[in-house]
């Protein structure tokens, strides 16, 4: 079985029936997709198979052997956040980031399909099968809705990423 | 003050927003192997036997441990504290919750160390359970621990007491009495995360511990007390919670992975699956709650009698200092002179509870404000109008004899009642947080004000 994930092609040895999410976590290292419940509940495993999103949790890796994954690994450019990324990191859309990657990826398909600004039911209805235990979803909502608009800024990715704490710039103090 | 008001970018941020966080379940290491855990099948039963042989042999398992693997097998959170720890962390003669850990394998897989928990041999002598706090002080309950079913060190007593005033003239001078019983239920914390530990063993001796605690140091203390280490040889990596909300206050599966790293010599990690997170995690404690208030026609709480029992599962864990917080703020943020509290830690067989946001608090402040409400039924008054005049004031005294410096209930509730559109009367409308004063300054008060001026204020 073969696999291209976020753009770089590979060999799966992993068997046939072992869940998307294991190959890519275990196998693959791609470690971006959660294990919040490993039963199709939580949504956190979300990554896109051809463009669409999906449980990773519940699908057989055989079952889309040959396809493309994204994961959130691969959304953005090396330099600069995607406007989705852009949206939750300025309006706070995530506090223990753990459902994170599973809601940018639905959120992200979402403005893909549509193509334009997305209203606030048809947020409500991508990400209603994604669980947040820390927000409320009202920023996460949010922050789909303005990056659907554009309502973004332009975010620069940080050059330290693993290596510690990046250093943070306070902007608009009033001091 | 660079940081107040403004608003700050979050520094892990990004690495949220690129999946770059580095979970605990995201940390790799080589070689490592995985953990399960033998979890008591029942409620409330003997452990008559326990045989890993079988379970040990079997291909892929590196190690398994039960009790007697465990250098110091009691788990006491709160020990430093002068709560006595009444938890063993592997149950050796008797399990008391559904869940409980008795053994743990560490094996190559996941499915290896499941398959070899299925072959550890354990038999039960089942015993009566008891889930309903209500009953748990009964001479004929279910006895849960040899000493019986409270929590009995609050100094000399079995329970956390409040003693303020005199409770009698109270009720006798009340024109009504209120009383209600609230119930709040136990809550799953239900991170998305579930618990999950990676430990590495060091080459110079030490362990790594990749811990989803919320409390970095109280889990280090309570690793290193079951292992009697001294601290210097763990070193705890965290920081990263995948949602915690009270329930990874609990070192759950910490103490557990160091011990099987040390006796495979290998790494192991240890991820509750969801159904595990469900059944066998704390959760916030259920509450039985009975208040009775001593009103006057015009507004006044005089007195307050309460009970309360705090369900605390099977085990300790942080209930008692829970219930102390409850304890405190009985009489919520309004001053009642004349108070008699009790309040008992019982035990039952549900899983343990511990703190969730508002630990002892929010189920007292349920209670209380519902209360409230029912006072101002009870006697015609508007319940905004009802908690103005209680309202904490500057020279009030708490419960545990505290004088208030700077209270903020006048100016909250007045704020709340804005925010609602609440339209009121002018008079309430002024009202401050200044020290009482004519009206609001009937007589039953200036007698305690006056009291707590002979003791120096109260401190
Ligand atoms: S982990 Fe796949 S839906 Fe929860
Ligand atoms: S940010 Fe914690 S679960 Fe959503």
């Amino acid at each position: 079985m073969r696999l291209t994930v976020n753009g770089i092609e590979s060999e799966i040895s992993s068997p046939p029936l072992t869940p998307l999410l294991h190959v890519l976590r275990d196998e693959l290292d791609v470690t971006s997709p959660k294990a919040g419940c490993q039963q199709g509940g939580c949504g956190t495993c979300t990554v896109l198979v051809d463009g669409e999103p999906r449980r990773s949790c519940l699908t057989p890796v055989a079952a889309v052997d040959g396809a493309s994954i994204t994961t959130l690994e691969g959304v953005g450019e090396p330099e600069r956040l995607s406007p989705v990324q852009a949206a939750f990191y300025e309006k706070y859309a995530a506090q223990c980031g753990f459902c994170t990657p599973g809601m940018i990826m639905a959120a992200t398909a979402l403005i893909d399909r549509k193509g334009g600004p997305v209203e606030r039911d048809e947020v409500l209805e991508a990400l209603g099968g994604h669980y947040c235990r820390c927000t409320g979803y009202v920023k996460i909502v949010d922050a789909v809705m303005a990056a659907s608009r554009g309502e973004v800024g332009d975010v620069q990715d940080l050059p330290v990423s693993e290596a510690g704490e990046p250093s943070v710039e306070v902007h608009g103090s009033p001091a | 003050m660079k940081a107040v008001g403004a608003r700050l970018p979050r520094y892990d941020g990004v690495g949220h927003v690129t999946g770059r966080t580095r979970f605990v379940d995201d940390v790799r290491v080589g070689k490592t192997l995985w953990v399960k855990a033998l979890r008591s099948p029942h409620h409330h039963a003997a452990i008559t036997r326990l045989d890993v042989s079988k379970a040990a042999a079997m291909p892929g398992v590196h190690a398994i441990v039960t009790h007697e693997d465990i250098p110091r097998n009691v788990y006491g959170h709160l020990e430093a504290l002068g709560v006595p720890g009444d938890e063993p962390l592997l149950a050796a003669e008797d399990v008391r919750y559904l869940g409980q850990p008795i053994a743990a394998v560490a094996a190559e897989s996941e499915a290896a160390a499941q398959a070899a928990v299925e072959a550890i041999e354990v038999s039960y002598e089942e015993k009566p359970a008891l889930f309903d706090i209500r009953k748990a002080l009964d001479p004929d309950a279910p006895q849960i621990h040899h000493w019986g079913n409270v929590y009995p060190h609050y100094g000399s007593y079995n329970h956390r007491r409040v003693r303020k005033g005199n409770i009698d003239w109270a009720f006798e001078k009340a024109d009504v009495i209120v009383e209600g019983v609230y119930r709040p239920q136990a809550i799953e914390q239900l991170p998305l995360e579930t618990q999950v530990c990676t430990v590495v063993p060091e080459p110079d001796g030490r362990l790594t511990v990749y811990s989803c605690t919320q409390a970095m140091y109280f889990s280090m203390g309570v690793v290193a007390a079951h292992l009697q280490w001294p601290l210097n040889r763990l070193k705890f990596v965290g920081g990263t919670v995948g949602g915690g909300f009270g329930g990874k206050v609990d070192t759950a599966t910490d103490t557990i992975c160091c011990l099987l790293a040390l006796k495979a010599r290998r790494p192991v990690k240890w991820r509750w699956t969801r159904e595990e997170e469900m059944l066998c995690s704390s959760t916030r404690a259920p509450w039985h709650i009975e208040l009775a208030d001593a009103v006057t026609s015009d507004g006044w709480i005089l007195g307050r009698r309460t009970l309360t029992i705090h369900d605390a599962g099977a085990y300790a864990r942080f209930s008692p200092y829970g219930l102390t917080k409850h304890a405190f703020h009985h009489s919520g943020a309004y001053t009642i002179p004349n108070l008699r509290f009790d309040g008992f830690v019982a035990f039952t067989n549900r899983v343990p509870t511990t703190a969730m946001r508002g630990f002892g608090v929010t189920s007292v402040s349920f209670a209380v404000e519902t209360h409230l409400n029912r006072v101002a039924e009870a006697i015609g008054m508007d319940p905004w109008e009802l908690r103005l005049k209680n309202a904490n004031r500057v020279g009030d005294t708490t419960g545990n004899g505290v004088t208030l410096k700077d209270p903020s209930t006048v100016p909250v509730t007045l704020a709340a009642a804005e925010r609602v559109g609440i339209e009121l009367p002018a008079e309430y409308r002024a009202m401050t947080s200044d020290p009482r004063g004519g009206d609001l300054l009937p007589e039953h008060l200036a007698a305690q004000q006056n009291l707590s001026e002979l003791n120096g204020g109260g401190h």
